[in-house]
């Protein structure tokens, strides 16, 4: 029953918050936190325990709900619940100092979203999937319009718009779904969907595309992204960043595996994903604000994701894995690292890094850079050679060259940063960091110099969750065995 | 004449081709809104019918009019002639999340109002390449 709890338990905590304000004015703060520490120790516990197998909890089979808990969804619920939990010790750092105002909304809100995040990710029913599809989408434009200034309201906004057409997108995929198959049921779907007319099946996926094109962030559909990162809040940022746009990208490929395995959409897919890579990264060199730097250089990365995703094979998945990890840590580091210089420079422009004087953030800002450049003994060396690896054994040299090139161009605009980070000049007050915070970095950078230099402690189990992703009958039997 | 002409309106087929090309209709009259229209409450509109159009095909192309509602009481209890009553649930829980988006989205947009009374969202550039 344990995959349940990962749900339940955020989404409770939503319902018990009137309760828990009256334990005290931190009550709320550490019962969330400890929350997650629970749920955090309770999916390492599923991790390393040698008889844990795939876990199916249904409710009145065949029409009712059903979560799945395999080694690919562990992956990501192990990868979600540690960077929410990072996050909250962070945020117990910042508090102190400037709190969130109306804080007890701000806890049921990263509640909620880690809640949907994980059941996006562990729920095998396709209109579960658009009730946390939406539940997901609304804690985010909430999170983004937070401070209520004019900025962080028109982010939401953006959000808000661009949502509300991916979830129509989606419904009407999921509405032809229904009419034509008769069935909700991912796995009773994945037998079905190829007896669907040639027609059929391109425009469902169209829509499906569209609907959560808006949300994994690729190219055409990705022009709010930007706006959306520099509006909202830094903290917030490194939430959407490392949790909210990966489920969806785990939920998409999901998806995808299931229905259409090794079909000719995924060619398209592959070059999808390298030209969002490609544009992102040229649109990021002339951009000043740190920001909007590392939103573009988030989509750079999500559509090298994509396009190893879409190679479809157990080696790029397995890379695919890897360089989610990596940017998941990296850019939990990078953006927890700009919220602290904003809060002391009240800026967040490029030239502001100049006066910043703290080496403990300047290491980490670098660490992290050199790590999503694919600098060798960092985590994301590990994907990113893995997955070159694999384009050029299946010979899809253009793809490599553009990754490369594609990698180039954010090796200059990373540059940039470190040049600002390490010159010389009138420095301000040394930037001050609590205990916990520090502590919180040092675990990020711990985990990024880890994966990187023994790639072979996590090797086998993502090795295992990408065989488990990719192969449908696994997923069919494992689900049809508790249907029947 | 009318009889026919009723009778031919009666007909299972009739009525679901009605309800197709209407949604159909009602579909792209939302997006027509939504691509011509600025202001940021009829954008908002827009998407909502075309969230209606939606929930209206979903019901419309799996209704049977030869069929019982799906409510098992005295007398009716041969649940292979009903309706099937997933569609509803599904477009029951749809128009709650699409209603509290809307909801939301107008809140923002009044906060917005309230703090720049800037209604259209061809004027919202707070942000960008400076």
């Amino acid at each position: 029953m344990s995959s349940i709890y990962f749900i339940a338990f955020p989404l409770l905590f939503g319902f018990a918050t009137p309760l828990l304000g009256k334990l005290g004015k931190n009550g709320i703060a550490y019962v969330s936190t400890l929350m997650q520490v629970a749920l955090f120790v309770l999916a390492l516990s599923l991790l390393f325990s040698t008889n844990w197998h795939v876990e199916v909890i249904s409710i009145a089979p065949p029409l009712g709900i059903s979560f799945v808990l395999n080694k690919a969804s562990l992956f990501f619920v192990t990868l979600f619940t540690l960077m929410m939990m990072l996050f909250s010790f962070y945020y117990l750092g910042l508090r102190k100092t400037d709190p969130y105002a109306n804080e007890g909304k701000f806890f049921i809100l990263i509640n909620m979203l880690l809640a949907a995040a994980i059941g996006l990710v562990l729920s095998s029913d396709i209109f579960n999937i658009y009730v946390f599809f939406e539940i997901a989408g609304v804690s985010a434009y909430i999170l983004s319009a937070y401070k209520k200034t004019p900025k962080a309201l028109e982010a939401g906004l953006k959000y808000l718009i661009t949502g509300m057409m991916a979830s129509v997108f989606l419904l009407l995929a999921i509405t032809m779904i229904y009419i034509h198959l008769g069935s909700l049921n991912l796995a009773v779907l994945s037998q079905t969907f190829s007896t669907l007319p040639y027609n059929l099946k391109v425009l469902i996926s169209l829509f499906l595309l569209i609907g959560f094109g808006f949300k994994v962030e690729i190219f055409p559909l990705n022009f709010w992204v930007t706006d959306v990162y520099e509006g909202s809040s830094s903290l917030v940022n490194a939430l959407f960043s490392s949790i909210v746009v990966k489920s969806y990208l785990f939920v998409f490929f999901h998806i995808l595996y299931l229905f259409m395995p090794a079909s000719d959409f995924s060619t398209f897919l592959i070059y999808l994903g390298a030209v969002s890579m490609l544009v992102a990264e040229i649109v990021a060199l002339k951009q000043t604000n740190l920001k909007r730097v590392f939103a573009y250089s988030s989509l750079g990365q999500i559509g090298f994701i994509f396009a190893v995703m879409a190679s479809e094979n157990v080696y790029a998945l397995t890379a695919a894995f890897f360089i989610i990890l990596a940017h998941s840590v990296a850019k939990m580091m990078v953006f927890l690292s700009i919220t602290s210089i904003q809060r002391e420079h009240k800026s967040v422009e490029i030239a502001t890094l100049k006066e910043l004087n703290s080496p403990f953030i300047t290491l980490m800002m670098i660490l992290a850079m050199l790590s999503l450049l694919g600098i060798p003994l960092l985590a994301g060396f590990v994907g990113k050679f893995l997955a070159l690896k694999d384009f050029a054994v299946s010979g899809e040299f253009v793809i490599l060259g553009v990754i490369v090139i594609a990698s180039l161009i954010e090796s200059i605009y990373y540059f940039k940063i470190a040049g600002n980070l390490f010159s010389k000049g009138e420095k301000r007050e040394k930037l001050r960091l609590t205990l916990i915070q520090k502590a919180v970095f040092i675990t990020l950078a711990l985990l990024l110099l880890l994966v990187g230099t023994a790639p072979f402690f996590f090797s086998g189990f993502i090795n295992d969750a990408a065989k488990v992703m990719l192969d449908s009958s696994i997923y069919i039997n494992t689900l049809m065995g508790v249907i029947k | 004449m009318i009889e026919t002409f009723l009778s031919y309106l009666n007909q299972n087929s009739t009525i679901t081709a009605m309800v197709n090309i209407g949604s159909m209709v009602l579909f792209f009259i939302g997006l027509f809104g939504l691509l011509t229209h600025r202001h940021i409450l009829r954008i908002f509109i827009s998407i909502s019918i075309m969230e209606i159009a939606i929930f209206l095909f979903f019901i419309g192309s799996t209704f049977n009019k030869a069929f019982t509602a799906p409510i098992v009481e005295e007398g009716y209890t041969n649940i292979a002639v009903m309706n099937d009553p997933i569609p509803h649930a599904l477009i029951l829980t749809a128009i709650v999340i699409g209603m509290a988006v809307f909801a939301l989205g107008v809140s923002f947009a009044i906060e917005y109002h309230k703090l720049t009374s800037r209604t259209d969202i061809n004027e919202m550039n707070e942000m960008g390449e400076s």
